[in-house]
């Protein structure tokens, strides 16, 4: 006991030099979008991460978890700048990243040369593949991650001719590419179509479709207006016959609170089932909805297990952050349960866990959700080739996306 | 006493821009570097819409191009002369679009050309992602070694945008400063002259452009990672708000409408949730009660030019035309055919 006590005084001298609050607390800067374009995000970020401290309380063991908030607008300078404040000023010992994809690289490569661990929701498929860094940690999938089972079902099911209808840009294209990459080793034919972010008019997409008969049609949508605008145009050309899948962010709560009963019975593929049957989705979506009045996107979601990573690495590390270290820590743990359900690290610090077939479906009490249907199990960033092999490979592009 | 009162203004700032940054923490110093190199894009713009009276909507886009060839640059390993070369190549290349597509035009119309093509150098960062990262970006661009260290980098910043003032002062009052005055008050008058009034166009654009050049190149320095962000048209917005905050046509000016929006916009904002507010309502006063900008306000002042105006003119200051400016107003000035317009501006 004596020996445990000095152990842990001795570990906590060696703290970082810059942590002015003391060395029984743990100060996390979490910056993330609350104002700008991708506000609504940003805030559920910071909602979601809260919610977790407020159920658990900020102390793990001997230690007390503080939040500093920065708000970096979607703008990487700006979310620089702040990451410069915490890390200089707040002297802060973790960062929870921005979520927008450069913003998180930008202030991922910068706190891992101070040596300070960051964890990240974003989905930019490199951060945790050719960006990777000993310091980083992604508390989710990647955008191609969730997308790979919807590949390999889609042949499962009889498919073979599929169009893809995706954004033009990073998310889209990897998106698209975990598809694509699945669905054409396992034989299937592809058709993409592109369309630019932020399409008033999808008429002209989903006429295509229309024209080119697929079997089935998969959608890669950021969520939000652009998947209401490209779900209304579905309907209004008659294509509700053909069937449709969505990816992780198509049928988000957005989406839903505006389609509503319209969208009963749309399929996707997804890493946070908000309609899951499970006591930590439960507790999480019922303690959510009391505080804000509505059912918690992604992003909440992704925020709470980002606090629930650090609290546990934190109880394993005795209180400890350094550096490397902490990610190593986080990194060993496993999950029988959470809110995306059961699941491990990868080598490459990202999730490995399930992916699920949700269908949307009215809930009791009014709204609709997504409820898995079936589960794909231990999904991982590199689907089913090792480290090595997938990172040979081309970063998905517009020209790339896997296609055999 | 009065009369001193802008130079009294410039020195304060000089001394705080030299002397803060050698004795603050590393977070100070960045945001010091930040508003500099800021200030620099504006005061590329501000050349243009203050000598030749041509507003550029556009001008991140000339930043981001040279910060994207000095980013590929540095990520090709190559040595510092050629990644030099390299981004004052793409600046130089970059410009001349601007200026071949603009050269025949002005007032609105220039605006809305350059606008236009920084959006085309956005679309191409981002789609280009084999050369450009796309819209992650690229990462990990080191500046060079004898400019590491933030506080050494900041002098850098500093001493170069120094240099940049006194050429723009140079220029200004050569003969082809004149030329391009001549050009901004009366292009009609200086075709019927004998000058070549697009040439004089694209000159300036391109000199325009290799400030807006090395401000890109700076950016990426400083922030070691670049992405389609730089060439967004939102920059190209903030670089004209800070010109009109600062005054346009007062180089220095810029600084100081810099200093201001930086301010807001990276320090203020861990403060104020609402800060994008808070700026634009700053924007809305100062073109109301201050339209010739913080400087052309305090040079005013000292010249004994304030009066507390009716409630009348400033409600006209909202609207299309002012009356009895010597800098060129707010608005982009325009050619009409106007005899009376014509005449109000020859007695400026």
């Amino acid at each position: 006991m004596v020996a445990g006590t000095a152990a842990l005084l001795v570990a906590l001298a060696g703290c970082q030099a810059g942590d002015e609050s003391g060395s029984d607390t743990v100060t996390v800067g979490f910056i993330s979008p609350v104002t700008g374009f991708v506000a609504a995000l940003g805030t559920d970020m910071r909602r979601g991460w809260d919610l977790y401290w407020e159920l658990n309380g900020n102390t793990v063991g001997d230690v007390t978890v503080r939040t500093v908030y920065e708000d970096d607008a979607g703008d990487p300078e700006i979310a620089l700048t702040k990451a410069r404040r915490l890390v200089e000023q707040e002297g802060v010992d973790i960062v929870a990243g921005p979520v927008l994809a450069n913003t998180a690289y930008a202030v991922g490569s910068y706190v891992a040369s101070q040596g300070i661990p960051s964890l990240h929701i974003t989905g930019a498929d490199d951060l945790t593949q050719r960006q990777l860094d000993p310091h980083i940690l992604r508390v989710g999938y990647t955008s191609s991650q969730s997308n790979f089972a919807a590949g390999q079902w889609a042949y499962d099911e009889g498919y073979r001719r599929a169009v893809t209808l995706c954004p033009d840009y990073a998310f889209g294209w990897e998106s698209c590419g975990g598809f694509v990459t699945a669905f054409t080793a396992a034989g299937g034919t592809v058709e993409q179509l592109w369309h630019p972010l932020g399409t008033q008019d999808f008429s002209t997409y989903v006429s295509q479709v229309k024209e080119l008969a697929p079997d089935v049609v998969f959608v890669g949508s950021a969520g939000g207006p652009d998947a209401i605008l490209l779900y209304d145009a579905w309907q209004d050309f008659g294509l509700t016959e053909t069937p449709l899948i969505g990816n992780c962010c198509f049928a988000d709560q957005v989406f839903l609170r505006e389609v509503g009963s319209r969208a009963s019975g749309v399929r996707s593929f997804m890493y946070w089932a908000e309609g899951r049957d499970s006591p930590e989705v439960r507790k999480f979506v019922t303690e959510y909805e009391k505080r804000h009045n509505e059912i918690p996107s992604m992003y909440a979601a992704g925020s709470y297990l980002m606090a629930q990573v650090v609290a546990a690495t934190l109880e394993k590390t005795g209180g400890v952050v350094d550096g490397t270290a902490f990610v190593d820590a986080a990194a060993d743990l496993s999950f029988s349960d959470s809110v995306y359900g059961p699941f491990t690290f990868d080598d490459h610090n990202n999730i490995v866990g399930p992916v699920y077939l949700t269908e949307v479906v009215e809930r009791d009490g009014g709204g609709y959700w997504n409820v898995p249907v079936k589960t794909f199990e231990k999904q991982s960033q590199f689907w089913t080739m090792s480290a090595d092999e997938y990172l040979r490979q081309p970063v998905f592009s517009r020209d790339y996306t896997g296609q055999r | 006493m009065r009369r001193y009162l802008w130079w009294a203004v410039v020195a304060f700032a000089t001394t705080l821009l030299v002397v803060v940054p050698a004795v603050s923490p590393r977070y100070v110093v960045s945001l010091f570097t930040l508003t500099v190199i800021t200030a620099l894009l504006a005061i590329s713009v501000n050349m243009l819409a203050g000598e030749v009276g041509l507003l550029s909507m556009g001008h991140a886009g000339i930043a981001g191009a040279a910060g994207y060839a000095i980013a590929w640059g540095a990520r090709q390993h190559l040595d510092l002369a050629p990644q030099l070369g390299l981004a004052l190549a793409v600046t130089l290349l970059v410009s001349a679009v601007y200026g071949v597509t603009a050269m025949r035009t002005d007032g609105i119309v220039f605006l809305m050309i350059t606008l236009a093509l920084g959006i085309v150098v956005f679309g191409l960062a981002l789609k280009w992602s084999r050369v450009t990262g796309g819209q992650s970006g690229l990462t990990g661009i080191r500046r060079p070694a004898a400019f590491a260290d933030p506080q050494v980098f900041y002098y850098l910043c500093l001493i170069l945008t120094a240099v940049v003032l006194l050429g723009l002062t140079v220029l200004r009052r050569s003969p082809f400063g004149l030329v391009l005055r001549g050009v901004r008050d009366s292009e009609r008058r200086m075709t019927s002259l004998g000058y070549s009034t697009p040439a004089t166009k694209f000159v300036a654009m391109m000199i325009s452009g290799l400030v807006a050049g090395l401000a890109g190149v700076l950016g990426v320095w400083n922030a070691q990672f670049i992405s389609p962000a730089v060439a967004a048209f939102d920059k190209s917005a903030m670089a004209v708000i800070i010109v009109i905050l600062g005054g346009i046509g007062f180089p220095f000016g810029t600084i100081l409408g810099a200093g201001l929006v930086v301010g807001i916009q990276h320090w203020l904002s861990s403060y104020v949730e609402r800060w994008p507010t808070l700026l634009g309502l700053l924007f809305v006063a100062t073109v109301i009660f201050m339209p010739r900008g913080i400087a052309g306000a305090i040079q005013g002042a000292a010249a004994g030019r304030v009066a507390v105006a009716p409630w009348s003119t400033w409600l006209s200051r909202i609207g299309i035309r002012r009356s009895g400016t010597t800098a060129p107003e707010v608005e982009i000035p325009h050619q009409t055919s106007s005899p009376e317009v014509a005449t109000r501006k020859g007695t400026e």
